[in-house]
């Protein structure tokens, strides 16, 4: 019996759910390992009957909103047939496309594993990182709630290490495959021994696959039960806090009764509260260099979109960025739309034609972010894109039209992280540039005001 | 409130009272969306083709189209252009897709000219039948004009002495359409005219 079995594709499919057209192995293996009830097959898309309406479900991604389905006369079943829209770019899930999964003995995974990192942990951090362990020896889901520049990754070190030592599969999930690329190398020097996969669009799939999974949210809706610990990197990211899907394929992904983690600098209040009734929350309001978070400064800037679509640079604006210039400082300036971003753009120029601008479909977006860092350019402008995870020493920021309600107060307090993260540059200016101050904007100067302060438990 | 079918933004537009009387129907992309695409309008005269007429031309944004529509298989995307196919095959006789080989069909699970046409509303007769499963885009220009007759009538066809139009997504060399035409001419076609969504 256990010859029969390809262990190939086992560590395949083991805690996935994959289209049984795309799957990398032969179609007779996989009717030969159905046979043997190793493998069970789902429609891709299964229908119901509700109050005399026909209702779908994607059987991978969990969709259920119908507006994202879309019933045609297959060519293939003969039949009418529905596809799912919200998962399409994974390959189309359709009625007559069977889903399959592993059932058999799943695969088991090594428990000799080495942790390479020798840095030290602050006492915050130390303590989070034990808070941490002992939710996972519980079971019980976890918050760390940590502001920006405090060193979140390197607290997750030693409690992925003790969950891989007893065998277990451990994924780390982040909305923004940014923060993915940022984040492979590191776990790979971290974890010498052990088997790591990163998954986003794009990526390769091998034919076995690892223990520690590092994927963007949207990735996880091609696993099912494959997990015993998921942590979520900026939970509050976006498209994760608006797509249900995403939360759905998280809570799929993980093994019943499996505890999932979040780490984040601004947790919702919905989360906070989630983890207080359910679960615990460790708290870091100290950066790792120990100085408190900017305080931002408002400043009004009258008609600033008038001004900008007439080509003209707002006067407050033009002095705030030759200051930089001057002091030679590396500046961002955070716009809340592309099309004003790119008509400032061209404004910029004439002021220095080294500024650049970067957005989310930008060919060279991170070459841009790279020259920035090697001072090789002044400044950058940009969208909500960079509010998170970038660090480039001494950076200056403003925000321009920060009372549009692009610019909540989560995405503000992400903002101002960016600035005096470095431990030889610890200040710097943050401005707000608006016509009219909105809660969002109060909301988050008494956020950090609250966090420097010592910050009492949300 | 409409959610864009390409960029799945939300698309804001006013309602009007053309469109409430339904006389004009709501877009199903953004404006952004289809400001990127270009129109070419090209219009063309040739012995074996009457009259052949491009909609758009060939960029990025109609590359990613055709990729969502035809590799992804996103069905839905049909109708992004019904209301510009219904402008020019107005008044057109003897509307004819160009039909992908039977087995390309199952695989795709539709035909994406006669989709195109079905969501557009717009009545044809499929009485083509493709040869082989050679694929245009693979062969060079020589390879394509040496080839043997692409497609053939489907039994029991009768081809009448009208004019016909016949309609593809894109055209490149004009090979495919030729073939098309030849064969609708020798079968007793007056006139053959060729509408199609892109011009490479």
């Amino acid at each position: 019996m256990e010859e029969t079995i390809n262990q190939e594709l086992r560590s395949f499919l083991t805690g996935r759910i994959w289209l049984r057209m795309h799957i990398p192995f032969s179609q007779e293996q996989i009717d030969e390992h159905i046979q043997l009830g190793l493998i069970e097959t789902i429609s891709g898309i299964s229908s119901k009957r509700r109050m005399g309406r026909l209702t779908h479900h994607c059987n991978r991604c969990e969709n259920d909103d119908e507006l994202k389905f879309v019933t045609f006369n297959c060519a293939k079943c003969k039949k009418r047939c529905t596809y799912c829209r919200n998962c399409l770019k994974m390959g189309r899930v359709t009625t007559c496309n069977e889903l399959i999964y592993w059932i058999g003995e799943p695969q088991t995974y090594s428990s000799n594993h080495d942790l390479s990192w020798y840095g030290t942990l602050t006492p915050y951090q130390q303590k989070a990182s034990r808070e941490l362990q002992s939710s996972n020896k519980l079971g019980i889901p976890h918050l760390v709630h940590a502001v920006c520049g405090s060193g979140k990754t390197e607290i997750l070190f030693e409690p992925i290490f003790k969950l891989l030592l007893e065998g277990k599969r451990v994924c780390i999930a982040a909305p923004r495959v940014d923060v993915v690329l940022e984040l492979e190398p590191r776990l790979r020097r971290a974890f010498p021994k052990t088997s790591i996969e990163a998954l986003y669009g794009g990526s390769e799939s091998p034919m076995r696959s690892a223990q520690l999974i590092l994927a963007t949210t949207h990735q996880l809706y091609r696993f099912k039960q494959a997990f015993d610990v998921i942590f979520v990197d900026e939970a509050d990211a976006f498209p994760y806090k608006t797509e249900l899907t995403l939360q759905r394929a998280v809570q799929k992904a993980v093994k019943q009764g499996a505890p999932v983690h979040f780490i984040t600098a601004t947790p919702s209040d919905q989360l906070v509260s989630d983890m207080k009734k359910n679960g615990r929350i460790s708290f870091i309001n100290h950066r790792y260099h120990g100085k408190p978070l900017l305080v931002p400064r408002f400043e009004p800037l009258w008609n600033y979109e008038k001004h900008i679509n007439k080509n003209i640079l707002p006067k407050k604006l033009l002095v705030w960025t030759q200051t930089r210039m001057e002091r030679k400082e590396p500046f961002l300036i955070f716009f809340p739309t592309i099309a004003l971003l790119e008509k400032a753009e061209v404004i910029f120029e004439k002021v220095d034609s080294r500024i650049a601008a970067v957005h989310a479909d930008h060919p060279q977006r991170k070459e841009r972010v790279e020259l920035l860092r090697d001072k090789k350019i002044p400044g950058l402008l940009t969208t909500t894109i960079l509010e998170r995870g970038i660090t480039i020493p001494n950076v200056q920021v403003a925000v321009i039209g920060a009372e549009q309600s692009i610019f909540d107060k989560g995405a503000l307090v992400q903002i101002g992280g960016r600035v005096g993260r470095s431990a030889q540059y610890p200040a710097g200016d943050f401005v707000l540039f608006h016509q009219g101050i909105t809660y969002a904007m109060d909301g988050a100067k008494s956020e950090i005001l609250r966090l420097n302060k010592g910050g009492v438990r949300a | 409130m409409n959610e864009c079918l390409l960029c799945e933004r939300i698309t804001m537009s006013k309602p009007s009272w053309k469109e409430l009387v339904g006389i004009e129907i709501q877009p199903v992309i953004c404006r952004e969306c289809s400001k990127k695409f270009v129109r070419a309008e090209i219009i063309d005269r040739q012995s074996i083709v009457d009259e052949i007429t491009c909609i758009y031309s060939y960029n990025e944004a109609m590359r990613n189209y055709l990729h969502q529509y035809k590799f992804l298989q996103d069905v839905i995307l049909a109708t992004v252009f019904s209301t510009e196919l219904r402008q020019h095959l107005k008044g057109k006789l003897n509307v004819v897709p160009i039909p992908i080989h039977p087995q390309k069909k199952i695989e795709r699970t539709f035909s994406h000219v006669d989709e195109l046409l079905n969501y557009a509303g717009i009545p044809f007769f499929d009485i083509l039948e493709k040869n082989n499963t050679t694929v245009m885009a693979e062969k060079t220009k020589i390879q394509r004009l040496e080839m043997q007759p692409l497609f053939s009538l489907k039994a029991g066809v009768v081809v009448k002495q009208e004019s016909y139009t016949l309609v593809d997504d894109i055209y490149t060399t004009g090979t495919t359409v030729q073939h098309a035409a030849t064969l609708l001419k020798s079968a007793g076609a007056t006139k053959v005219d060729v509408v199609t969504l892109i011009r490479a």
